[in-house]
């Protein structure tokens, strides 16, 4: 027999939490202002405290089979993006600015064996146009100088996840890039960092972008949230645990199924940024009401190696993927979808290959060709399924090689998906740790 | 680094959740018995429609290849013949199929790459010959259901139209006196977020809008002064857990038209598993339904329905859970304490109701649409094709 239990609409509960996310935005935020000597520590040049780079990047790619048993290869000019760094009274007021042109370049899509999101399937869909921009008020205390508490607001990263794949070794995605990052939405984030401990809850909008134009719905500001605990024991590791609830994120008029988000990570890289590693695990559920439907996990793990003008890099990841009626394109699906269903799920385990040679590298140029080769198993989750992969794709096993070379100009290849005082530097005059090659 | 070793455990250890398994919906009482079964495996199987020894099934998204096909059986016979097929230019799902009530026309909505309806002559049943495709920017991108039916003796399409990105999911009414030029007399967004199906009936439009559950609209039938191109609201009610899919209201053979059927649609994966329960509003009231009932089935969620109103025999299609035959007849809103949610309304299951399911002993299916003919049960398997069925004995 049935239990009932009267549980409170959601939707109608929301006004209530949000007040309550935004006092305590509002408090760090004040405590951030309050605490700052107000403008008293000017960098010493306006040019010393604006970063501007730019950089894109050619490559073709052969996936075979890409569907049907047949073959594709097509060329792109990937992650064209111009971007910003504004901090002229040390971290009182900081902006950070990225524009990304593949709304022009990458309309279609990047053939991406595995990957899904925002209406395109097998294909990375290309992102916004205004991709981040935040700004940032950060105070530091304590004699370690990384202590301190910032609030952010603008268009950017919610505090979940990890770092965004564009700012990792590899130039194709891996595919759990919406399992494992929430990007791209209006964000209020407030952080508080103590040691090596770095907290941060934040509240955005629950809506993914469904083009390159669009923008976050304004009426879903801040029905989502997430927050992110980091823990930094030494400076060559971390440790990352982050929870997030994100409303009906497929359906910008809300309504749609919701998500709990989940994702835990450990990332090591040494002190000459010539190696680094990640280890993540991520986990999505979706919830019609307050009854979970499906779950999608993740694992990958990930390393970079540099030696010389030489370096190299290997993925491996396993990942779920809900699989959705495709329409007559068979790279794009219904947004918003039909109903709160899935054709199926399948499981992808991907291991993908990177070599690359610096031609150029100096302070302001980098120029890098590159090979990626990638081999992905694909299999059904559930039987029977809506979606068999093998009879889709022709091949349970697709392989993908990708030839290409990077072109970047004064990019200071940040970490990307953190803010204020959320971004892990080890202590005082470091800066943000970065890996010179990697992107 | 062991606080950090803990957090990550911490996490890991708390999410490893798993739903590689479900719950098998249970066996009913009795069968369904099996007739017949025509297979179709190069595509799934959506919507059947069938007028005398003619059936029509549509067919869902990408298979072998993609589900642009109406497909036509003979059955005549135990088992369904197939015919031929329609293929269906520009469209990969066709989600609905419906002859007109005097069997002239056939119309089938098509979604994806352009929304629009396509409008058969079927001077030969066997040979439906093309007259026209509606579709306009109303349309677009998708004509999720299309219900053809008479109102004071003119017909009607009703079309569901699926939501777009930032374009909320609309109802369009269209005059088809003239089939080969259809007009547009009615158009209104609604849903939240999908309308996903009409019932039509004695002059009340009952609009299934998912977690606005459902509405009655005067249009022509209701004594409110409202028409097809001018519905007028009566009343609405949001059935428990939303997700209003589908909608039957039942007229018993003693003329009673108290209840109407609501069909949630809850989450499923295709083949695998469903979840949705049948609510029983009660109409008798047109300004101010209710909910008073309902049927579960674990394992399983309901979709399309039939409904023997001479007998007072629910059949509806379950998916994973076939199709299941449902005792309606009388009050369904009386029943003993053990019978009833903890919200007080009546489980027709607790009741005993359920009278059979089929077709027996076939793993796996996925049934869509179900109707009763001549004395059959014909439904639609997505993953099989069509199966033909005897009715409950």
């Amino acid at each position: 027999m049935r239990t009932y239990i009267d549980i409170p609409d959601g939707r109608r509960a929301r006004p209530r939490r949000i007040v309550t996310r935004l006092r305590l935005l509002a408090l760090v935020t004040a405590a951030s202002l309050c605490a700052h000597d107000a403008f008293g520590q000017t960098r010493s040049s306006l040019f010393d405290a604006i970063d501007v780079g730019a950089q894109a990047i050619g490559v073709v790619t052969h996936v075979s089979p890409a569907v049907n048993s047949r073959d594709m290869t097509e060329g792109y000019l990937s992650q064209p993006v111009i971007m910003a760094h504004i901090d002229p009274w040390n971290e009182l007021f900081t902006l950070k600015a990225m524009l990304d042109f593949e709304g022009a370049t990458l309309e279609r899509g990047e053939l991406n064996p595995g990957i899904y999101g925002e209406g395109y399937i097998d294909r990375r869909h290309p992102h916004t146009y205004l991709h981040e921009l935040v700004v940032s008020s950060a105070k530091r205390f304590g004699a370690d100088g990384v202590s301190g508490v910032s609030a952010t607001l603008g268009k950017g990263f919610a505090p979940f996840g990890t770092d965004d794949p564009m700012s990792r070794p590899f130039e194709k995605y891996p595919i759990n890039h919406h399992l494992s990052q929430i990007l791209e939405r209006v964000v209020a984030i407030g952080a508080l960092r103590a040691g090596g401990w770095i907290f941060e809850l934040g509240a955005f909008n629950g809506d993914e972008p469904t083009s390159p134009g669009d923008t976050p719905n304004r009426d879903r500001y801040w029905d989502s949230w997430s927050g992110r605990v980091t823990f930094v024991p030494w400076p060559q590791g971390e440790f990352q645990a982050s929870y997030a609830r994100v409303e009906s994120p497929e359906n910008p008029d809300g309504g749609g199924a919701d998500q709990r988000k989940k994702s835990a990570s450990v990332r090591f890289e040494d002190v000459q940024h010539t190696g680094y590693a990640l280890f993540e695990w991520s986990s999505t559920s979706q919830y019609s009401g307050g009854t979970k439907s499906f779950t999608f996990n993740s694992f990958l793990a990930e390393t970079w190696a540099k030696y010389d003008r030489i370096s190299g890099a290997l993925r491996i990841e396993r990942t779920e993927r809900p699989d959705e009626e495709r329409t007559t394109d068979v790279f794009r699906t219904a947004v918003p979808p039909t109903d709160v269903s899935i054709a199926g799920r399948s499981l992808w385990t991907i291991v993908t290959l990177r070599a690359a040679a610096s031609l150029l590298n100096t302070r302001s140029i980098i120029l890098e060709p590159f090979v990626e080769v990638a081999r992905a198993r694909v299999s059904p989750t559930f039987q029977p399924t809506g979606f068999d992969p093998t009879q889709f794709y022709g091949s349970s096993r697709i392989w993908s090689v990708s030839i290409g070379a990077k072109l970047a100009f004064n990019m200071a290849h940040m970490r990307m998906g953190r803010y204020g005082v959320a971004v892990p530097r080890r202590s005082a005059g470091m800066g943000d740790m970065h890996m010179e090659g990697m992107e | 680094m062991i606080r950090g070793l803990v957090l990550l455990s911490a996490m890991v250890a708390l999410a490893c959740g798993s739903d590689k398994t479900v719950t098998q919906p249970p066996n009913a009482p009795g069968s369904l018995a099996t007739i017949g079964e025509g297979i179709v495996n190069e595509r799934y199987t959506g919507e059947v429609n069938v007028r005398g020894n003619v059936a029509y099934t549509t067919t869902w998204g990408p298979r072998d290849t993609f589900g642009n096909a109406v497909k036509i059986w003979d059955v005549s016979g135990n088992t369904p013949q197939l015919v031929d097929s329609l293929i269906v230019p520009f469209a990969s799902t066709l989600g609905d199929v419906q002859v007109t009530d005097d069997g002239l026309l056939l119309v089938v909505a098509t979604e994806r790459s352009g929304g629009s309806i396509m409008i058969y002559s079927l001077s030969n049943p066997s040979k439906p010959q093309l007259i026209t495709r509606y579709t306009t920017a109303l349309t677009d991108p998708g004509v999720h259901t299309a219900e053809v039916q008479r109102v004071n003796g003119k017909l009607y399409a009703f079309l569901c139209i699926d939501p777009a990105n930032g374009i909320p999911a609309r109802l369009v009414i269209v005059d088809l006196s003239n089939p080969a030029a259809p007009q547009q007399v009615f158009t209104a967004a609604m849903g939240s977020p999908f309308v996903h199906d009409v019932y039509v009936r004695d002059g009340i439009l009952i609009t299934a809008l998912w977690d606005d559950g459902i509405t009655l609209w005067d249009i022509g039938g209701g004594g409110h002064g409202g028409s097809v191109s001018n519905p007028v609201q009566l009343g609405n009610v949001v059935t428990v857990d939303g997700e209003a899919h589908n909608v039957w209201w039942f007229h018993n053979a003693n003329g009673e038209k108290k209840y109407a059927f609501v069909g949630e649609e809850g989450p499923g994966s295709i083949g695998f598993s469903a979840r949705g329960d049948i609510h029983v509003v009660d109409v008798s009231n047109l300004s101010a339904p209710h909910e008073v009932a309902f049927y579960h089935l674990d394992g399983a969620g309901t979709h399309n329905f039939s409904v023997d109103e001479t007998r007072g025999i629910l059949y509806a299609a379950y998916y994973n859970g076939g199709v299941r035959a449902i005792d309606v007849r009388g009050d369904l809103s009386a029943c003993s304490a053990s019978e009833k949610s903890l919200d007080g309304r009546c489980d027709l299951r607790m009741m005993g109701r359920e009278l059979a399911s089929g077709p027996a002993g076939v793993s796996p299916v996925y049934i869509w649409g179900v109707q009763l003919v001549g004395g059959f049960v014909y439904a639609s398997d997505m993953l099989n094709g069509i199966w033909k069925l005897g009715q409950v004995p």
